[in-house]
């Protein structure tokens, strides 16, 4: 195996190569800062430029793109508060809060930093899971997804500072999940007869909406630019530091953020904003201080960062060992795969160990240079958020429609977006809490699909579930969440008599 | 008045420019693909276009064009909405794109008024087991008395195909599970492999391997040959109503298309499937061609119709609320 790791890395080192990995890292880079457009369209880009390459080049420039999108993706959900890319959402959290601190620098410096760190943990977690892959996903049933989406549910009153407001956007986000032909019952539900609604409503025109237009409305009714501190002081490269630095105090956030990225990138279909999260909530929830979180805590775009790099590594487990695509991404991947006569399945992995591990390299390098151009060019792009409102708010919301529009060439997603960014500027303007919505959003037609299928396997008889393990390992984890915060009042209680 | 003379003379150019238009095709030719990028319909026309091009004329380019959503019927509906004038095609889903019709499902197009240029893919079915159960043959199989299918959901080609087979077996009577929902064919093997279910159905193609790999068990094919040693067909097995069983891609444009324009694009057609570039970029793409032309295809669209209007009754969802 280590011979395949050598020989890959000399590969890889080959000029010609080194150039086609630069390219797919800088593609990646600029299609990740775009909202909108993101990796599946870059992919699907330069799939007709691989036509003449052999399959090892082919990976390498497609490597380049997946390492990078979602590190470019990061600077815009930190500078505009709209996700460059899905699993950049949850960074929005606490990173637009830091940007209009005039932190911006240290945001972008710490998600990077913990993007590479976490994009590297992934490729190392991937190439120990190769050998017992197959294992993994056959791992993971219906009663385990659904439990897995549970949990993410669970998370929800963490995320919300006020129980009932966060309860009421996450029913919403359930009830817009339902939109759409259920094709278990076989019935289209809350479409009106609109044919748009069929499909259900793509996660990434609603994202724009609510992030990127309503904060583009909050911005005109109070006029002036995003970050409020003086700003000459605050950008430049001393901030992109201090957020390194950042990234390198919590490492433990890193360590458990890849975790949570390369496990949840395994499961297909669920993907790297399941993933980014799963591994939000699961640091506010582990965290001591929770006070500053959603208000600006550095470990609020750790978390979501690190884990959203290091599921591709996950990710191409399915993908490779069977065939699966987890995402749009992966799907596209899968093509270019075929296209250069590799095809994918269990003998792939032992078939090609080669390609397969510049694949890795490739990832795995592209994380880390993708990282280090994005520092070096962060005094400059930071400088966005100085920008006057008048010339910001048409530019930003003229790059989401034409984002939403180009995601699926329809005009249907314009509307979605604009729509939700009404809804977005509404929820702010009463204090609902956006999060809630969203995670049930992304989690909802994965729990409804697996709970049915749970019911239809065990003939409607639930009990027969507890003889799987990974739902009664997951099953205890709820609980745990759930008892945590009455645990933690019971014990602050009994210390407080003592006092 | 000296305007209005240039515009008169510049209308009447166009005007007799285009009625001395070029014969079909001066312009590009687009595929609908009614899917995202990268399944099967779309690496199909991908490989196909190209060449297609060529064949139809020297500046033809074919663009192939993805416009997905409403399980394919948006693509289609587009397609057969379109003007006839042979610059938009799409690539259809037969039986799959059939279906709502027979179901009785409110469908905007008519499959059977299109104009077909012809079929370029043909796969047929294997009915498949657990590769460690110890079901080997299709008189085990019913033999057991819990039967559950793992399947995709409900309006595709895949569950309407199993549910015709539970039927020509007999396996209907044994009330099965349908465990419909899996988000495709290669997750619905995943989950046959995993134990979700018993049984499953899958196009050969997506099959193969695992049955190479010996995760799966082959104990039946539709068609009448049967690419794996020692798996009989279903008419071998006794059950020869289950031969027609298959999944097509095949080519069409609106209805009512000039016969000249058809011709041209038919005649293109049959040089394409036959051309050695298009075949080497089939087989890079796996790719299962069995070509036929435009007229047969149209006859075959009809005895589908009639094949899956005789199994209507099985086909309501198992699963409805």
């Amino acid at each position: 195996m280590f011979d395949s790791v050598f020989t890959a890395a000399s590969y890889l080192a080959d000029g010609m190569n080194l150039l086609f990995l630069m390219l797919g890292v800088v593609v990646g880079i600029i299609f990740g800062i775009i909202p909108g457009l993101g990796g599946a369209t870059a992919i699907a880009l330069l799939l007709p430029l691989t036509f003449g390459m052999q399959a090892e080049q082919a990976i390498t420039l497609m490597g380049g793109v997946m390492g990078a999108v979602t590190i470019g993706g990061s600077i815009t959900a930190i500078l505009l508060n709209t996700p460059g890319t899905a699993p950049n959402a949850a960074t929005c959290f606490d990173g637009y809060p830091l940007t209009r601190q005039g932190k911006a620098g240290m945001a972008i410096g710490a998600a990077v930093t913990a993007s590479s760190v976490g994009g590297v943990i992934g490729a190392l977690i991937l190439i120990m899971l190769l050998p017992v892959a197959k294992n993994i996903i056959l791992f993971f049933g219906p009663p385990a997804y659904f439990m897995l989406a549970l949990l993410g549910l669970t998370a929800l009153t963490a995320a919300s500072s006020n129980l009932l407001r966060g309860l009421i956007g996450a029913c919403l986000g359930l009830f817009i999940g339902f939109v759409g032909y259920d094709d278990l019952g076989g019935v289209t539900r809350y479409t009106g007869g609109v044919d748009y609604l069929w499909d259900g409503l793509s996660i990434v025109p609603v994202l724009i909406g609510l992030f990127a237009i309503a904060e583009m409305l909050k911005l005109y009714v109070v006029g002036g630019s995003i970050a409020k501190s003086d700003g000459a002081t605050s950008v430049g490269v001393s901030g992109t530091f201090e957020g390194i630095k950042a990234a390198f105090r919590h490492f433990k956030v890193i360590l458990s953020g890849s975790a949570i990225g390369s496990v949840i990138g395994t499961v297909p279909g669920v993907g790297g904003t399941v993933a980014s999260f799963l591994s939000y909530s699961f640091t506010v929830q582990t965290s001591k201080n929770k006070d500053e979180f959603g208000k600006g805590d550095i470990r609020g775009v750790i978390a979501p960062e690190a884990s959203n790099n290091a599921k591709d590594g996950g990710a191409l487990i399915p993908t490779l060992a069977f065939g699966i695509p987890g995402s749009a991404e992966m799907a596209l991947f899968l093509g270019v795969l075929v296209l250069h006569g590799m095809d994918p399945g269990p003998m792939l992995l032992l078939e090609r160990e080669f390609t397969i591990f510049v694949l890795i390299l490739a990832l795995l390098a592209a994380t880390v240079v993708s990282g280090i151009i994005v520092l070096l060019t962060a005094r400059y792009l930071i400088k966005v958020t100085y920008i006057d409102s008048s010339i910001l708010i048409p530019s930003v919301i003229v790059v989401s429609l034409v984002g939403a529009y180009a995601l699926h060439n329809s005009i249907g997603d314009v509307f979605a977006a604009a729509f939700f960014g009404v809804l977005g500027y509404l929820m702010h303007r009463f204090d609902y809490p956006r999060i809630t919505l969203v995670i049930a959003l992304v989690l909802g037609g994965l729990m409804e699909r697996n709970y049915f299928q749970t019911s239809l396997m065990y003939r409607g008889d639930w009990s027969k579930a507890f003889g799987d393990t990974p739902f009664v390992i997951l099953l205890g984890l709820i609980v745990l969440a759930l008892l945590m915060p009455l645990i933690a009042k019971a014990i602050k209680r009994k210390t407080g008599q003592k006092a | 008045m000296k305007l209005t003379t240039k515009i008169l003379s510049v209308l009447c150019l166009a005007v007799g420019l285009s009625f001395n238009a070029h014969a079909f095709p001066d312009e590009d030719v687009s595929i609908v693909i009614p899917y995202s990028p990268g399944g099967g319909f779309d690496r199909a026309v991908r490989a196909f276009a190209p060449q297609f091009g060529e064949h139809l004329g020297a500046d033809v380019t074919v663009l192939p064009r993805n416009v997905p959503g409403a399980g394919g019927r948006r693509g289609t509906t587009m397609v057969y909405r379109a003007d006839p004038d042979g610059y938009t095609l799409g690539i259809i889903n037969l039986p799959g794109f059939a279906l709502p019709r027979i179901l009785g499902e409110p469908a905007e197009y008519d499959l059977r008024e299109m104009s077909w240029i012809g079929r370029i893919e043909a796969q047929t079915y294997v009915l498949l087991v657990s590769g460690s159960s110890d079901i080997n043959s299709v008189k085990d199989l019913q033999a057991l008395d819990e039967i559950t299918f793992t399947s995709t959901g409900y309006g595709s080609t895949v569950l309407a195909a199993t549910q015709i087979v539970a039927r020509g077996l007999g396996l209907q009577e044994k009330d099965p599970i349908y465990l419909a929902g899996y988000s495709g064919t290669s997750d619905s093997l995943v989950a046959l492999v995993r134990g979700d279910g018993n049984v499953s159905m899958a196009p050969i193609s997506s099959a193969a391997k695992y049955v190479e790999s010996g995760d799966l068990r082959a104990l039946a094919v539709t068609g009448d040959s049967s690419p794996f040693e020692g798996v009989p067909t279903f008419a071998e097995a006794g059950y020869p109503e289950l031969t027609p069983l298959d999944l097509q891609r095949a080519l069409a444009g609106p209805p009512d298309m000039d016969p000249e324009i058809l011709k041209a694009l038919r005649e293109a057609f049959n040089k394409t499937v036959k051309d050695p570039k298009f075949l080497e970029a089939a087989q890079k793409a796996r790719m299962d061609v069995v070509p036929l032309d435009g007229e047969a295809t149209a006859k075959s669209l009809k005895e589908s119709f009639e094949f899956y209007e005789k199994f209507k009754a099985d086909l309501k969802n198992p699963n409805a609320l």
